[in-house]
């Protein structure tokens, strides 16, 4: 375990034993929620982290570093950032898909573009959004996240 | 019948499942690097998989979210933003999760920059996530990437806000408490955390990982129990109907 894991349990673990102190019913049932959100999304969890060894394994590091490397760089943010958008993934799991990804040579620029489409555009969740918000204010605040998954994405390419 | 069901609820595992099964009776060479491979990576989920929904859990069970929200409203400014921003990052659950949330804010006069900011918080700002984003991805890019993200919600919110207007929203009238006759539950919002069976195992019941209202007459006895779950549920997607 690297110290940035230790460190994380270590305030946790505080921040669960002043919470205990301060109220075990309180306690309890967050602890009940964690159990019940860890349960409902393992079955995905661990379908993705074994889905990273195929991908690792039979996708050759020279493929992912042409497709998603330096070289056309436009077009592979804009069809990541259209996978995003599309995928309904816990952003949780992206994390190591994508770490998983740069590892063997993608671009960081699609990357970005990828885990904030993935967040903040939904097109499954779309016409929920419509439902409660109205059609003006889905479409405009899914395309302007879109627009600005891909500034973030280029600016990121910039600065790092 | 129930295998298929299962299959259903799970179809990448499946499918995973089935593409190494395959991949063993074919290349046992490749299919046992993968498993190699993604060994590194099921270590390192396991080693922080549980503090991030722990922490998640306790921070959305200790945030005084009633305090931040009463701080909404058109006139609210700058401290409206600001408590947009914490609202969102310090929830549990996906961005559908905060439409029921963002809805009810909006009826209490909540501006549509500030939805906004909610709705794009709640998505790509949560702290443990960060935590997960920095130890996969490194903390130099999860610090740069929080940066640009929080000045892009930040601008597209007030973009949002000149183009949308209120009145292209729509919102439902209040209706009397006293008129009340039984539990609206938008299972389309479930997260499936089974708080409300846990507490009320009498009205609710987990079903294929959602939560489901049993029938029922609502008495007045029954109110307050039911007010409290109301407030609990992390999406608020259950109501009085």
């Amino acid at each position: 375990m690297d110290i940035f894991t230790i460190s994380l349990w270590g305030i946790t673990g505080t921040v669960f034993v002043v919470s205990l102190i301060k109220s075990k019913q309180k306690t309890f049932e967050s602890m009940n929620m964690a159990r019940g959100m860890m349960k409902n999304m393992i079955g995905q969890i661990v379908g993705i982290l074994f889905l990273i060894g195929l991908i690792i394994t039979l996708i050759p590091p020279e493929v992912i570093k042409s497709v998603l490397g330096k070289s056309n760089l436009l077009l592979s943010t804009i069809i990541s950032a259209l996978v995003g958008s599309i995928t309904l993934i816990p952003a949780f799991v992206a994390f190591p898909l994508v770490g998983s990804f740069v590892d063997v040579g993608a671009s960081i620029v699609p990357a970005v573009s990828f885990l904030t489409t993935l967040t903040m555009v939904g097109i499954v969740t779309f016409p929920l959004e419509k439902q409660e918000f109205g059609l003006k204010f889905a479409v405009t605040r899914n395309i302007l996240s879109f627009i600005f998954a891909i500034i973030i994405a280029l600016t990121m390419g910039m600065i790092m | 019948m129930k295998i298929v069901g299962i299959i259903k609820n799970n179809k990448l595992i499946t499918i995973v499942s089935l593409t190494y099964i395959l991949l063993f009776l074919a290349i046992p060479d490749k299919a046992y690097s993968s498993v190699k491979n993604s060994m590194y990576y099921i270590i390192e989920m396991l080693e922080i998989m549980p503090v991030i929904f722990i922490l998640t859990s306790i921070i959305d069970a200790w945030v005084p979210k009633e305090v931040i929200m009463s701080g909404f409203g058109e006139k609210a400014g700058v401290k409206g933003s600001l408590f947009s921003f914490l609202l969102g990052s310090f929830s549990a659950g996906p961005i559908y999760a905060a439409f029921p949330v963002c809805k009810m804010l909006l009826k209490k006069g909540a501006s549509i920059t500030n939805v906004v900011i909610i709705l794009s918080a709640w998505a790509v700002i949560k702290i443990p996530m960060l935590a997960n984003e920095a130890k996969f991805l490194g903390a130099q890019f999860m610090a740069i990437r929080w940066i640009l993200t929080v000045i892009s919600i930040l601008l597209m919110s007030y973009l949002v806000a000149i183009y949308v207007t209120k009145e292209s929203i729509p919102i439902e009238e209040e209706e009397d408490l006293n008129l009340k006759n039984g539990i609206d539950l938008k299972v389309q919002y479930c997260i499936g955390c089974g708080l409300c069976e846990k507490l009320l195992p009498q009205h609710f019941q987990m079903i294929d990982k959602k939560a489901k209202c049993k029938e029922f007459i609502l008495k007045n006895e029954q109110i307050d129990k039911l007010k409290s779950i109301i407030n609990k549920c992390p999406v608020k997607a259950i109501d009085f109907k």
